[in-house]
């Protein structure tokens, strides 16, 4: 499959050619983000000769670089988000603790315990992960509404919570899996119960699974679009939602725009350290080992 | 003997406690929802006496009658066949370039990686920028190669949009497509590609012959967790093109949400997310079965 050198060369160039197609729209919105408006207008575009500025963030997260280092300014500018971020990070967080411990204890059984159903009860596990969002999201904005919900941390805690609920179980039983269960059969014989097993023996082997299961869950909520676009109004509000406001009757702020993706590419670096290993299984909800 | 016992006991351990949690939740955000969607389904809001009243199957009557509905999924029959045709060969080719230790292949698959967690909504707006007639980099190169007419704007020309919102779709999906390929062709064997090699076979031919068929499973479940995403579309035309220019982009999800949330059509929005979920449950199981995909 290596072929003479010449060809693995050829394979090595095409690689980082593609790659780096790819990795282009990247870059160019991070140019943007450091980039004054008049460059941004420019014509042809501009991709490497501008004089980079730090205004753009500023506006967008009230951080500022000077001659005497990173200086923070809360609040000021129509686009100043960084209480969007802080609704994004407490959400997700609480969102990805809530489905992984939930997600956690469903494996562990669906995993080790041999019950009537089971098969099925995966099954319906899984066809909660083929809903449109549309179809929850609809009913869900009425139920909301008359339980006071909309708008509120604990609205948005639960519904990406569910939302990752699918993924978290069949991701953390592929990882259980791969525990042999001959273990647990031993620490019963020595008299310990079930839980014990979990919590002592099961759950600090299944640490890295863990780890990869929390960092997917935080990931899909960061990026939740429709729920959070429908379930909320004006106090609370992710990212993703606020995305649009850039565009108002007077053109857009591509500029602040592009700062604040620039700062969305910052949890893809976080998942590349953390979770690579795991990433493939992840996606694919367990059903596929890297 | 101890082993036995010890096996029946595993067995006979109730199971309820570990899963009632999630079953709860379950109920109360997906089954319950979904019951009131039905109900939802035969009744419309009046807005003159501000209150949903039954209207029997008036709804239902009216989604075969709607020309839009009908548009709407043809829409999103073509967004999903388009992006998931391209999204799997470009990620098997890109899979099987990247399938060897080539100089810094581990870092290029980092770099791949990164266009999976950028929230769609913001990649949406980064590609409204890119697709810009008159500063975007990308209208740019396409009127400068004399592929783009300066005087169509990409997105808001109703024969390019839908292939405008695609370009972002199939930009952030492929490496997906890379990731799932790249880890299923790693753990393939290499006795048939040994035995394939003494007997001369082309390259052409081991990979029709012998990767395809291998990789199967794999392929399946791309299409399936891929597909189910892909059918369910809403944050890429949502903030690149809000279903104009006309209706050329509107995909089910985004009529259902504009009918609930911009026309106030509460039951009529109910009705459409209704029928795009039995759509992606039916097609799906479906595949699960015809694919013996397992889980």
């Amino acid at each position: 499959m290596n072929g003479s050198f010449s060809t693995r060369m050829l394979r090595t160039i095409a690689a980082w050619v593609v790659v780096a197609v790819f990795f282009f729209p990247i870059y160019y919105w991070t140019s943007v983000a450091f980039k004054h408006g008049n460059d941004i207008f420019n014509r042809p575009p501009k991709l490497f000769a501008f004089t980079p500025t730090f205004d753009n963030f500023q506006k967008v997260f009230g951080i500022s670089l000077g001659s005497g280092g990173i200086t923070v300014t809360p609040g000021g500018g129509n686009f100043y988000m960084a209480p969007r971020v802080w609704d994004s990070i407490v959400i997700a967080t609480l969102s990805t603790v809530l489905a992984v411990a939930i997600a956690t204890l469903a494996a562990y059984a669906l995993s080790r315990m041999n019950f009537r159903g089971r098969h099925s009860f995966v099954g319906w596990v899984l066809s909660t992960r083929m809903m449109p969002p549309v179809a929850v999201a609809v009913p869900m904005f009425f139920i909301y509404k008359n339980f006071g919900l909309i708008d509120t941390y604990t609205g948005m805690v639960l519904i990406h919570a569910l939302m990752n609920l699918p993924l978290a179980v069949l991701l953390m039983k592929s990882f259980f899996d791969d525990i042999p269960s001959e273990i647990d059969e031993s620490a019963i014989v020595d008299g310990a119960s079930r839980f014990m097993i979990f919590r002592r023996i099961v759950l600090p082997m299944a640490k890295g699974g863990i780890a990869a299961t929390a960092v997917l869950c935080f990931i899909f909520s960061w990026t939740e679009f429709l729920f959070a676009l429908t379930l909320t109004t004006t106090s609370v509000k992710t990212v993703p939602v606020v995305s649009s406001t850039f565009v108002t009757s007077i053109g857009t702020a591509w500029g602040n725009m592009a700062a604040l993706g620039a700062a969305s590419i910052i949890p893809a670096f976080i998942v590349i350290l953390l979770v690579q290993k795991h990433l493939v299984r992840g996606l694919t909800m367990g059903s596929l080992k890297q | 003997m101890r082993v036995a016992q010890a096996r029946r006991f595993v067995v006979s351990d109730h199971p309820l406690p570990w899963l009632l949690p999630l079953v709860a939740i379950l109920l109360v955000f997906t089954v319950y929802p979904l019951i009131y969607n039905i109900w939802l389904s035969f009744h419309e809001f009046v807005p003159r006496r501000r209150a949903l009243e039954f209207v029997g199957t008036e709804n239902w009557v009216q989604l075969w009658n709607d020309t839009r509905f009908w548009q709407s999924l043809v829409i999103t029959f073509t967004y999903f066949a388009i992006a998931l045709v391209f999204e799997l060969v470009l990620g098997m080719a890109i899979a099987l370039l990247l399938d060897s230790d080539g100089f810094g292949f581990g870092f290029l698959r980092g770099v791949l990686t990164m266009t999976l967690v950028i929230p769609p909504a913001i990649v949406g707006m980064m590609y409204l920028l890119m697709e810009d007639p008159q500063f975007g980099v990308i209208s740019y190169l396409l009127q400068s190669i004399g592929l783009l007419n300066p005087n169509n704007p990409i997105l808001a020309t109703a024969s390019t949009a839908l292939a405008g919102v695609l370009v972002a779709e199939i930009w952030q999906w492929t490496p997906f497509m890379v990731l799932i390929f790249l880890a299923g062709l790693r753990a393939l064997p290499p006795e048939p590609y040994e035995a394939a090699m003494i007997d001369g076979a082309s390259s052409f031919q081991i990979f029709r012959r012998i990767t395809l068929p291998m990789m199967s499973k794999v392929i399946a479940i791309a299409v399936l967790v891929r597909g189910i995403d892909l059918f369910r579309v809403f944050d890429y035309v949502f903030v690149m093109t809000s279903g104009g220019p006309g209706a050329s982009t509107y995909s089910l999800s985004l009529y259902a949400w504009q009918q609930t949330f911009s026309f106030v059509k509460w039951g009529y929005g109910a009705t459409l997310s209704l029928v795009t979920l039995v759509i992606i449950l039916v097609i799906a199981n479906l595949f699960i079965r015809i694919a013996k995909v397992r889980w």
